[in-house]
């Protein structure tokens, strides 16, 4: 397994140990209760659909994946082999719960179900991010998003 | 992925992660976060364990209500694994058996001699899978793939064959491809777990396998280092070195 205490020690260390950056504070902003938001998923596992462009090493980009997506035709194109893909393989809810929230959606648990989903690939370094990320919540605002789910591998 | 939540957060919008690495978490703070205790790749557990998956959503969906941040919470239950999960996990073998891996001065036989014994359980695999696809990140079939895999540990200089990518990528993105269709056949078989055993059969007992050990091997040596670093993280995971050691 790709547990992080059954790795040994070296390559565990690789992964825990990076140099990551501080960040001050974050209010947390508040909002409706959860049975009236509508959430977004964001994954870090490099999905897309088939037909987009592959992610690559470095570009701090986002793919977009709307809601109305076949979401056994999305792939992934994320760099790192330090992760397992089997659950991916099986099930895209592993990594993509959209299924899941489309049922808590059903269910009344949650408001609603944004109409677009968002894909990153990890292993970019967090602050190169920054841009792409304040674009997004400009287009999460246009879809009425009111709460992220972050989704990382 | 809490650099992101930051970010989204100040613009306004409210957040909450899946935290794998719960150091990671602890040093960035994000606003809101759920660490799980699974593996790595896997933020909601299991596959096809709808219900397992739709409590650890809910449970860190609920956290969105809280404004008390920055708030790092655990998510203490483990993937349940039903009966029928472990009769299967006992002594998963290699779907056919495969002939040792050969020398490496004959990849491209060795390779497709593999693909070949592996294709009936690929297609058995994508009828279980309903159609679904692992590979498919290049339009290179499985002849041209191993063609420019194996052309490139021969001569270092030849030309992308993805267009638009880079050399360094398309090797990357092929192998991938190669390494996709390997993993989905395998999978044609019931009871695999997890990458790791994937990962040693593919590692260890395959000609593919001895190949991405090669590719990564002649990338460490190079001048170049976007090269040698492609090498030491695109083609091996580090569980996986120990079959490089016993090449």
């Amino acid at each position: 397994m790709v547990h992080l205490h059954e790795m040994p020690e070296g390559p565990r260390n690789l992964i825990v140990d990076q140099d990551l950056p501080k960040y001050p504070e974050t209010k947390c902003k508040s909002g409706p209760k959860l049975e009236d938001r509508r959430i977004a998923i964001v994954t870090t596992a490099g999905l897309h659909r088939r037909k987009d462009k592959h992610f690559s090493p470095g570009k701090a980009e986002y793919r977009i994946i709307p809601s109305n997506t076949d979401m056994e035709d999305l792939i992934m194109s994320h760099i790192s082999t330090n992760f397992d893909r089997t659950g991916f393989y099986r099930d895209v809810n592993v990594v993509l719960p959209h299924d899941r929230l489309v049922e808590l959606v059903k269910r009344g648990e949650v408001g609603q179900e944004a109409d677009f989903h968002y894909s990153f690939m990890g292993a970019t370094p967090p602050r190169a991010l920054e841009p792409a990320a304040n674009e997004l919540v400009g287009v999460l605002k246009d879809d009425n998003v009111t709460g992220v789910i972050f989704s990382p591998v | 992925m809490c650099g992101l939540a930051h970010y989204i957060e100040d613009g306004g919008i409210p957040t909450v992660i899946i935290s794998l690495v719960k150091k990671h978490t602890e040093v960035m703070k994000p606003p809101r976060a759920l660490h799980v205790p699974f593996e790595l790749g896997r933020p909601f557990g299991g596959a096809n364990k709808p219900e397992f998956q739709r409590k650890v959503l809910l449970t860190a969906l609920k956290l969105l209500e809280r404004t008390d941040g920055p708030i790092l919470e655990n998510f203490n239950e483990n993937v349940p694994i039903s009966p029928d999960e472990i009769d299967a996990q006992e002594g998963w073998s290699c779907p056919v058996n495969l002939p040792n891996p050969v020398s490496t001065d004959n990849f491209t036989s060795g390779i497709m001699n593999e693909i070949s014994l592996l294709q009936p359980w690929y297609d058995h695999s994508l009828k279980e899978m309903k159609g679904r696809k692992l590979d498919g990140l290049t339009s290179l079939n499985k002849d041209q793939i191993v063609k420019f895999l194996v052309d490139w540990t021969n001569d270092q200089n030849i030309k992308s064959r993805i267009e638009g990518e880079s050399i360094i990528r398309a090797l990357k993105l092929a192998a991938d491809d190669l390494r996709h269709f390997y993993y989905q056949a395998a999978m044609g078989k019931p009871g695999i777990r997890s990458d790791l055993e994937m990962g040693d059969w593919f590692y260890g007992q395959t000609t593919a396998g001895l190949l991405f050990i090669e590719i990564r091997k002649i990338m460490m040596e190079s001048d170049d280092e976007i090269t040698r670093m492609a090498g030491r993280t695109n083609y091996v995971p580090n569980a996986m070195l120990k079959h490089i050691e016993n090449k």
